[in-house]
């Protein structure tokens, strides 16, 4: 499975936020999004996710026009884990990567199964998140926060995993650690987008990057080393 | 699920004490066998109509009130995460008293029936304010209280100015603003149960999805959690329930503020469970803020809002030390 984006475009109040992008994202291994705040990076993970429309063109996910999907049939595909993923109070982290399980209008006594904790466990041994299991979310560090929210991600078990600018406010370790886990997590039926600043770590983590500029796709390949030369701050 | 199960056995041994002590103690008290006898319809026809037709209807609607409210706070809170979510904060009861005060002075002239229709279409229509207003700009918590206490100041205001303009003074008004079971009778009471039905029923399958609001809107929907639409049903559910629970006692705070947050303390974080636990417990505390409101100080009696804030407002202050807030 893989996402094909075909010449899409998107207007907000005149202004052009993306124009004319057509790119791959391959359904395995991770893919990084790159450009400077402001180039549409935000926007189009929100289009691929279905919560904006674009105004013209669009995606197809293997041969099925996007555009004919409703936002519940394209949730099927994707897990989303937003810029500034919320803290929810009272939840443990295995509380929360539970909830991953959950399915929509599920019956009122739904409950984890003995198949759904194994899937949970699963989740957060991946995420190095096993021993905070019984901690609460609003007692961990911004780092385990972000690992808990990719264990929930997980635990959705979509064919994408999109990430939005996730590792924002993390040390250099923590981000490391966090590229490396996202490296161990990819499979063939599971790919990952993550939109990132990180030049460095995306260089040396990421299958393949997406660079845009001033609304539109500069670069789309193999990354290398010298990923900067496409990294300009906006024309002002 | 253990813990659960205690609590609930605990808040139903304590609905049954209530109602108990509702039934029984009284400026004429009776012992258990006389409560019994007269509740099985044996016994003196003097017992058989104090328990019947003067203290089981005030039972009945303190039990019917405190569920309306403890849920209809329960489901505020929740589908906006917003922790000051309450129907009398929010001003979802505002229209319902708007109502009630036009029937008091005179003006409005509608059945019993009539004024629970009409001041739960009012409470219907003050969610639909409040929901209107709040979503044109996302959900902030503190700009959903700030329109909320707004209307709810706009509604006093009004419905102060209908009962001042029309003469209407004394116990009846004051029972009114500080809510009251006093003299009720089950003609006051049954109909409140089709609208406690109806607004459990619509409330009852968005629990699940209520579930998964908590982690943003944004993360709901890429779910297939419907926020908007789980949000409005919700919403006007709780518009259902505090208009009804108006229309019986009037206007009685801190229940719907308060309950959801020790049933969160209790039970945790899961909708259902705290919904289960939000509704017996809305219940008990109406039920023993009745009692204390009209045996306290008897033969005279208070308004039982007076007693829920006095009570609720400590108990308020230590939940908000112990919460941590998002």
């Amino acid at each position: 499975m893989e996402l094909k984006l075909k010449d899409l475009s998107f207007d907000r109040c005149g202004i052009t936020v993306l124009e004319g992008i057509s790119a791959t994202v391959p359904g395995s291994g991770l893919t990084c999004l790159l450009g400077t705040n402001g180039t549409g990076k935000t926007t189009l993970l929100r289009i691929l996710s279905g919560e904006l429309k674009a105004t013209s063109g669009g995606y197809f996910i293997d041969a099925r026009n996007a555009a004919a999907l409703s936002r519940k049939e394209l949730s099927r595909y994707f897990s989303v884990i937003p810029q500034n993923a919320p803290v929810p109070p009272y939840l443990t982290v295995g509380e929360m990567v539970g909830l991953g399980r959950f399915r929509p209008n599920a019956s009122l006594w739904w409950h984890l199964t003995a198949a759904d904790r194994v899937v949970v466990n699963e989740c957060l041994a991946r995420c190095l998140m096993t021993a905070f299991k019984d901690r609460r979310l609003d007692e961990l560090s911004g780092g385990e926060q972000r690992r808990a929210w990719l264990a929930f991600g997980l635990a959705l078990e979509k064919n994408f995993l999109i990430l939005d600018e996730t590792l924002d406010g993390m040390d250099w370790l923590a981000k490391r650690t966090f590229f490396q886990m996202l490296k161990g997590i990819t499979s063939k039926n599971r790919g990952i987008l993550m939109a990132s600043h990180d030049l460095e770590m995306v260089a040396e983590f990421a299958d393949r990057v997406i660079i845009l500029s001033e609304s539109r796709v500069i670069f789309e390949g193999s990354p290398d080393s010298n990923l900067s030369r496409f990294i300009s701050a906006p024309a002002s | 699920m253990k813990r659960v199960t205690w609590v609930t056995a605990v808040l139903v041994l304590l609905l049954l004490g209530g109602v108990l002590m509702g039934l029984a103690m009284g400026p004429v008290r009776l012992d258990f066998r006389s409560v019994e006898s007269a509740v099985l319809m044996h016994g003196d026809a003097s017992t058989r109509i104090l328990i019947w037709d003067l203290r089981a209807p005030r039972v009945a609607a303190a039990l019917i009130v405190g569920v309306c409210l403890g849920v209809a706070g329960h489901l505020l809170q929740n589908s906006t995460r917003n922790p000051l979510g309450d129907p009398q904060l929010f001003g979802i009861g505002g229209g319902a008293a708007v109502v009630t005060a036009l029937a008091m002075a005179g003006i409005l002239r509608v059945s019993t029936w009539g004024l629970f229709s009409l001041s739960v279409l009012a409470s219907l229509g003050c969610a639909a304010a409040i929901a209107f207003f709040a979503s044109r700009q996302g959900l902030s918590p503190a700009r959903m209280a700030l329109i909320g206490v707004s209307l709810s100041a706009l509604a006093a205001a009004i419905v102060t100015g209908i009962l001042a303009a029309a003469r209407v003074f004394g116990a009846q008004p004051l029972n009114f603003i500080g809510g009251s079971f006093a003299n009720r009778s089950w003609s006051d009471v049954v109909p409140a149960l089709p609208f406690l039905a109806l607004g459990l029923l619509i409330a009852l399958p968005m629990l699940g999805n209520m579930n998964v609001l908590g982690l943003g809107d944004q993360v709901a929907a890429n779910m297939g959690a419907e926020p908007a639409r789980t949000r409005a049903v919700a919403i006007a559910a709780s518009g259902i329930l505090g208009g009804a629970a108006v229309a019986v006692a009037g206007l009685v705070g801190f229940v719907g503020l308060l309950v959801p947050h020790i049933s969160r303390l209790l039970v945790g974080h899961d909708v259902r469970l705290s919904f289960l636990i939000s509704l017996l417990l809305g219940a008990v505390v109406m039920l023993y803020a009745d009692q204390f409101a009209r045996l306290a100080f008897m033969p005279s009696e208070v308004p039982v809002g007076m007693i829920s804030a006095l009570l609720g407002a400590p108990l308020m202050i230590y939940v908000a030390r112990r919460t941590r807030w998002n």
